[in-house]
């Protein structure tokens, strides 16, 4: 029985010493687990710490991020480009030009000044002046005609580069457009006037002292010979002769120049009149002329062929100009290719217009339009058309000196192409004297000479200049 | 300082010399228009009147019944016909007589007969 109580006895004893073994071991892992809980904790909490403060960082971040996004929104906007010192296309001459187009648009619109072109070339020069917009670079075109540029005589530069009316600009800069505007001058024109009465050729040559006069001056005023010779032009006041020189003799005049070229003649019922009335007297400006003679089919056939090869033989330089108005003017008159000459007078006129108001406009920004020179331009661009006006009367009373058959002065004035509103100018001054004198078949012989004039006046500044 | 720089007797040069070029080419092409305008001048033919042997005692025949048209009288008559065509020229009833064809097929419309169908 004591051995069984013994070993009941050691029994409890080892339970018990096991049970506090136990509990020891337990309370030790009890104290472990607690600081192994309380490190995890800490961990845990540091965690979290950095956590939120992650999380607050890149809050923060994403409201700054946000804030630049909305901010470089901000900066894209055109308006804050204007004043902004920094951007390098930002200027105040911006706004001004937007207003110049607003008003040549009011003009355009309102009044009728050569809508046909003067619409397009001040909604090209709203175009370009939009900060911004990225529709032309003038910076492009510098480098194109730099010869020390990568870009120079580079159009892969600027088709990769440029904008909408860069690439439109191209066809200004190779010439192509004011030689298809021709071709539809040409399949417009007729040229029955001139042929009957050849010495209308004489009034448009005496037309174009204004042109030269013009050159005078514009060297006298310190322009380079080239660019004279583009203000020059002007007096022709015909504007796809105009731009086609000044596009090859000095391209960073050819917005002024165009804007001034296309403004005058507009504005040729103002500016002509005033010079004739004070070129004539009552008399002269009352002479009838005579009934002028019937042109045959085959005159008219033969005549642009003849003058092509005349004018290109004798002056290669103005076969583009000259060639194309003929071509136009054949296909006009043979009579075998109708749908050409329709074409020719419709649609590629009409997109050749489009295009070249565009690009014409798109040149004339901020930088180079509003300076000293383009109120100098526009200035000498008056004195080339006056001259051009007085050039042709003066000529008619010379002639009449020595001729039986005595011609009206007041049809000299055509002589400056702007066909048909100079000769229309002729017709309306002629009848305040005489309302029975019509004048305006008789002004068409000059007005339409006048256009080769011009456009052989410009091959030959090309040839000296060029 | 301006006007000394620029080269001025290359100036004048363009200038005359540029001016003379343009009256010199286009006196050159009036003279070449008036030739043109001598051989090709359309001629209106007038048949002269056989000669008849006069009656002795009938009334002399004046040379001026040629034909001559000036340019008013060219004038005249084309404004006479102008006017003339148009008044007579009627007013269009403006409405559509053709009526409209119900069956849709027609050897007009067919596409067998089209201008795919090429014969070979």
């Amino acid at each position: 029985m004591n051995y069984l109580k013994s070993i009941i006895l050691s029994l409890v004893l080892l339970l018990s010493a096991t049970t506090f073994a136990q509990e020891t071991a337990t309370a030790a892992v009890e104290q472990e687990d607690v600081a192994v809980a309380q490190a995890e904790t800490m961990a845990v909490q540091e965690e979290l710490q950095t956590l939120s403060d992650l999380v607050a960082t890149e809050e923060e971040a994403g409201e700054e991020s946000v804030w630049q996004e909305v901010k470089d929104f901000f900066m894209t906007m055109g308006i804050v480009r204007v004043f902004d010192k920094q951007e390098a296309t930002g200027d105040w001459r911006q706004l001004v030009m937007l207003l110049i187009s607003f008003f040549l648009l009011y003009l355009a619109i309102k009044k009728q000044y050569e809508p046909l072109l003067l619409l397009p070339i001040a909604f090209g020069m709203l175009l370009t002046n939009l900060p911004g917009s990225g529709m032309f670079h003038s910076e492009l075109w510098s480098a194109f005609l730099d010869p020390n540029s990568p870009a120079y005589h580079s159009y892969g530069a600027i088709l990769k580069e440029g904008g909408l009316l860069d690439v439109l600009y191209i066809g200004v800069k190779a010439g192509v457009y004011p030689c298809l505007i021709f071709i539809g001058v040409g399949a417009m024109t007729d040229f029955g006037p001139l042929i009957a009465n050849p010495k209308s050729l004489m009034l448009g040559a005496a037309a174009q002292i204004g042109i030269f006069l013009t050159f005078l001056c514009a060297n006298a005023m310190g322009f380079t010979e080239a660019q004279a010779g583009s203000i020059g032009i002007i007096g022709g006041a015909d504007g796809p002769t105009s731009i086609f020189l000044t596009s090859r003799l000095a391209p960073e005049l050819l917005g002024p120049i165009a804007i001034a070229a296309y403004s005058y003649m507009a504005l040729v019922p103002v500016i002509q009149p005033p010079i004739m009335r004070a070129l004539t007297t009552k008399k002269e400006r009352a002479i009838k002329m005579k009934q002028l003679r019937a042109v045959g089919k085959t005159e008219k056939i033969v005549f642009p062929i003849m003058v092509t090869t005349v004018v290109a033989l004798i002056l290669p330089d103005a076969a583009p100009l000259i060639g194309c108005l003929m071509l136009g003017n054949l296909m006009k008159e043979c009579g075998v290719v109708d749908r050409l000459s329709k074409t020719a007078q419709n649609e590629l006129m009409n997109i050749v217009v489009i295009f070249l108001g565009l690009s014409v406009g798109a040149t004339a920004t901020g930088a180079s339009f509003l300076n000293v020179k383009t109120l100098m331009i526009l200035a000498m661009g008056i004195v080339a058309f006056g001259c051009g006006t007085a050039g042709g009367v003066l000529l008619v009373k010379f002639m009449n000196l020595f001729t039986k058959e005595k011609m009206n002065p007041l049809i000299g004035s055509a002589g400056v192409s702007a066909v048909p509103m100079a000769a229309r100018v002729s017709q309306q001054v002629g009848q305040e004297e005489n309302p029975s004198n019509f004048l305006l078949m008789h002004a068409m012989g000059p007005n339409v000479a006048g256009v080769i004039g011009s456009a052989v006046a410009a091959g030959l500044l090309l040839s000296f200049l060029g | 300082m301006i006007l000394l720089a620029a080269n001025w007797s290359h100036i004048w040069m363009v200038t005359l010399l540029g001016f003379s070029l343009v009256f010199l080419l286009l006196v050159v092409l009036i003279y070449i228009l008036k030739l043109f305008g001598i051989i090709m001048r359309p001629r209106v033919k007038v048949e002269k009147p056989t000669e008849v042997p006069e009656a002795v005692g009938a009334p002399r025949r004046e040379n001026s019944e040629k034909i001559t048209l000036t340019g008013n009288a060219t004038a005249a008559i084309a404004m006479a016909l102008h006017l003339y065509y148009n008044g007579v020229h009627d007013e269009e009833p403006t409405k559509i007589t053709i009526k409209k064809i119900e069956r849709r097929y027609s050897p007009w419309n067919s596409k067998l007969y089209g201008m795919n169908n090429l014969h070979r």
